[in-house]
């Protein structure tokens, strides 16, 4: 552009005044013309950005197309924008749209001021489309740093004391929220940070709260929450400024924005995300506390249990260690009885087998000797047998009685062998073979 | 360990609520097994005891109904008190 401009140079720069050295001085105007040609002839694009500060003019329309990377100032003709089928309504702030055109400059005029523009020549609202491959590059770019990991390291508290919550002051999800904090039985600080979840001012805003309830030290987790809404509704979730933020806290977020199939940026960054309002409560809060109570109540129970039994169990075995000698002392005296018993038993069965097999055994010996006695020599035996009871009977009393003697008998009927004794009775008995007779000794002869 | 240690472990506060309950449910299948002596199983209850203590306690806290708050409301206190200082 330098060299065309320089040919609209009217007159020379004096030498002799002191300066830097670039070409000129050049009539503005005709720069200012060269400029408009110049920019005009930049190539045409598209662009994507959130409208801000949409203001008319009769003739055309004019925002700023902006993101969290920077603006620019754009204009379209009223004509153009009737082409495009957008009404007044749907160039609003906040709107995310395509523009297409290129730069332009506007030399401005006697009255009028000078202005640079990306002049639009069509718009249309940004469809699923746009956002989607926006978000993805961002997300793309966002993953390759690191920042969707930071959260998912902070610890998050089972029972947390203090929560704080990101939302609308009048959304629904602010009550889904409570029901499901009251249904785990959590009664502890929530900490309210209310701020708008839908136009350009809401990233910004959801930005400071969440730092300001992260700067609070009885924070201990945060939820952001908001009900459904088109990707362009949730676009707020998907600010690049506003999910660094979130992903550089030093407090878990749990983020539940939009219904389970929407997907924004900060719930890539979030610590947890979740699908509902309610699940975010649960999240928030991971312990139920009613259960916990009752969970809690059977520990001291099993502990009391533990501790009382161990005590009784013992003291009912050393109860038992107590008695112990003196049953084993009956037990053992038991047993002894008892085998007092076997063994008098076996004794007494013994001798009566030893009588019997004694028996068995005499009435063997006599029988043999029996036999024996019956066999060749039992004649001679007998004949030896009659000779004595021949001889025997020689020498009875009563054969020498019948040989013709006498037996001198006492009174009492004992014999009286000397005359002394039978002169001493007073009475005798002369005992002859057939009978006695009864005398009185009259007269003793001494030998 | 010896029994100055463990009274000193068992004096010594939780960190976090779950620790708490991680440490309690030791404790419990420890005496469940049976295999704890007395000494041992004693020791254990009185642990467990102070640890379903601080628990209720940590409940007690958020047990006594929510309360809403507003960080703006906190914010004006805050800034108001930072002034009358």
């Amino acid at each position: 552009m330098g060299t065309s401009v320089e040919e609209s140079r009217l007159t020379p720069a004096p030498a002799s005044r002191p300066g830097p050295n670039f070409p000129g001085p050049f009539a503005v105007g005709t720069y200012a013309r060269k400029l408009q040609g110049w920019m005009r002839e930049r190539a045409r694009v598209q662009l994507i950005g959130e409208v801000t500060g949409v203001g008319r003019s009769k003739v055309q329309a004019y925002f700023e197309l902006r993101d969290s990377e920077g603006a620019v100032p754009c204009a379209i003709w009223l004509n153009d924008l009737e082409k495009a089928g957008l009404d007044g309504a749907s160039l609003r702030d906040g709107a995310e749209v395509v523009i297409s055109g290129g730069l332009d400059y506007y030399p401005g005029g006697g009255q009028a001021s000078p202005n640079f523009c990306f002049r639009a020549t069509h718009v249309r609202l940004a469809g699923e489309g746009d956002l989607i491959a926006r978000l993805e590059a961002l997300r793309k770019q966002m993953r390759a740093e690191g920042l969707f990991e930071l959260q998912k390291q902070l610890h998050r508290p089972a029972l947390p004391k203090a929560i704080g919550v990101v939302t609308a002051e009048r959304g629904a999800a602010r009550r889904d929220l409570l029901a499901g904090l009251e249904r785990r039985g959590w009664g502890g600080s929530l900490i309210w940070g209310f701020a708008p979840v839908q136009d350009r001012h809401a990233a910004p805003a959801i930005g400071r709260a969440l730092q300001d309830l992260a700067a609070r030290p009885e924070v201990e987790a945060i939820v952001v929450t908001r009900g459904g809404g088109s990707l362009a509704d949730l676009w707020a979730f998907c600010d690049e400024t506003l999910c660094r933020t979130v992903a550089m806290l030093r407090v878990p977020v749990i983020s539940a924005v939009g219904h389970e199939r929407d997907s924004t940026l900060i719930d890539d960054v979030a610590a947890v995300t979740c699908s509902t309002p309610t699940h975010a409560a649960e999240a928030a809060v991971p312990l139920d506390c009613l259960a916990a109570r009752d969970s809690l109540e059977r520990c001291a129970l099993a502990l009391r249990r533990a501790g009382e039994g161990a005590v009784e169990t013992r003291s009912r075995h050393l109860g038992a260690l107590a008695r112990g000698p003196a049953r084993a002392l009956q037990r053992e005296r038991g047993k002894l009885n008892q085998k007092i018993r076997e063994i008098r038993a076996a004794s007494e069965r013994g001798l009566a087998d030893r009588a019997t097999s004694q028996r068995r055994i005499g009435t063997l010996v006599l029988e043999r000797a029996r036999r024996r006695a019956a066999g060749a020599d039992m004649e001679k035996r007998r004949d030896a047998l009659h000779r004595a009871a021949v001889a025997l009977r020689a020498h009875e009393p009563e054969r020498t009685l019948e040989r013709g003697y006498a037996l001198v008998e006492g009174d009492g009927g004992e014999p009286l062998t000397s005359a002394a004794e039978a002169g001493a009775a007073e009475r005798i008995s002369l005992r002859f073979s057939d009978g006695r007779v009864r005398a009185r000794p009259e007269q003793r002869d001494e030998a | 360990m010896d029994e100055s240690e463990q009274d000193q472990s068992s004096a010594t506060k939780p960190d976090s609520y779950e620790a708490a309950v991680e440490r309690l449910e030791e404790i419990i299948d420890r005496l469940d097994s049976g295999q704890a002596g007395l000494r041992e199983t004693l020791d254990l209850c009185k642990e467990g005891k102070e640890l379903v203590t601080y628990c209720a306690g940590e409940l007690d806290e958020v047990g006594e109904g929510l309360k809403e708050l507003r960080l703006d409301d906190l914010a004006t206190k805050l800034d108001t008190a930072s002034e009358v200082g």
